[in-house]
């Protein structure tokens, strides 16, 4: 389904309905999107619906299309990135990151059982690793030293945060199909839990990425000071 | 936002930072990370395994203000308490104590965690003792 933009008799611009980006471009709520059909519709509808043309209007046509265009480029710049629309889906599919860490903390407090860390122990301990490092370089760098070895040790820890950036994106993706399988209603993915339960893999997934990519920019940040 | 008082004095002087042998048995450590903003926490408890009285505990904390404060005051209320007693602390009673404001309580969310992670390390550990503990009183 898609929403309405333009008056079905009279073609007039209408007031923006409060729908989601998908539903704004008329695609379904996959992830698996494609991206030229999208920037497609963004150049047809932004033709449309820009301000410029409604310059002769009268005042409810001009706010409209005003509106109209600014949800359009809201929609259009969040579908576009892969990450940003997976963001997007979680957050229209009520998914809350830190609500979700708090109940499980809530969880574990009930039951005694050990509550599954979002990022992955190995991660941690390389994460921690490198923060030490960096905390030694910050010190070095105030007394004026300099210790190639401690550089190269915090440039390969970088590499490999890097590599592990790039492959939580392809992570990410496997999870897209997931999903966009359950859409589809294939009987196999059907129930909510299902669902549910692959929404959370792709939290997980881009909690770690989020987590990954602060780190590089503190080691980027440590690295230039 | 500024921070309370509290978490000012626990950031310029925190309690019990450090380290201890993670090898050791009587030893339990809890890493935690929270990806909201990337910080990363490490607790660390010695415990008496005679009285289950945690007699010591350090902590290390890479993040902010409220982060390393939520720390350091974990491993002050966990000195001296049973682990039983210690299981008991929840991160909203952290909240309460430095005056956190809601944006910052993954923070003391964290903190509960990496108790209960270090504590679950050493009841592992002792688990894994235990067996050769008992064959040898047979």
């Amino acid at each position: 389904m898609r929403a309405v933009h333009f008056c079905g008799s009279c073609g007039k611009v209408q007031p923006p309905v409060p729908v989601d980006y998908f539903t704004f471009f008329g695609f379904p709520r996959k992830l698996n999107l494609d991206t030229a059909a999208l920037e497609k519709e963004f150049y047809a509808l932004s033709r449309r619906l820009h301000p410029d043309v409604f310059v002769q209007a009268n005042s409810e046509e001009r706010a409209w299309s005003l509106e109209q265009s600014s949800m359009l480029n809201d929609a259009y710049r969040t579908l576009k990135d892969p990450v940003k629309r997976s963001e997007y889906l979680l957050r229209i599919e009520g998914v809350e990151l830190e609500e979700q860490s708090k109940q499980a903390t809530d969880k574990a407090r009930a039951t005694g059982e050990l509550k599954k860390q979002v990022v992955p122990p190995d991660l941690l301990e390389e994460v921690f690793e490198l923060n030490m490092h960096l905390e030694e370089l910050r010190v070095q760098k105030k007394i004026g030293e300099d210790d190639p070895a401690l550089l190269e040790e915090i440039g390969k820890a970088k590499l490999s945060l890097e590599e592990k950036y790039d492959a939580l994106l392809n992570e990410l993706k496997t999870q897209w199909h997931e999903w966009d399988k359950s859409v589809d209603g294939r009987t196999e993915y059907g129930t909510e839990e299902d669902r549910r339960k692959i929404l959370g893999r792709m939290l997980d997934v881009l909690n770690r990425r989020n987590y990954v990519r602060n780190l590089v920019r503190d080691v980027n940040e440590a690295l230039e000071n | 936002m500024s921070y309370s008082d509290k978490v000012i004095d626990h950031y310029n002087n925190p309690r019990n930072v450090g380290s201890m042998d993670k090898k050791d048995t009587d030893v339990g450590t809890g890493l935690v990370g929270a990806p909201e903003c990337g910080d990363v926490m490490k607790l660390q408890i010695k415990v008496n395994p005679q009285t289950n009285i945690i007699e010591d505990a350090k902590f290390k904390t890479f993040g902010c203000g409220s982060a390393i404060a939520s720390s350091s005051l974990a491993t002050e209320w966990v000195k001296g308490k049973t682990i039983d007693e210690a299981l008991e602390i929840k991160n909203t009673e952290i909240v309460k104590e430095l005056a956190l404001p809601p944006v910052k309580i993954h923070c003391s969310v964290l903190a509960e965690d990496a108790i209960r992670a270090a504590i679950g390390d050493w009841k592992k550990k002792q688990e894994a003792v235990k067996p050769q503990a008992v064959q040898a009183a047979q």
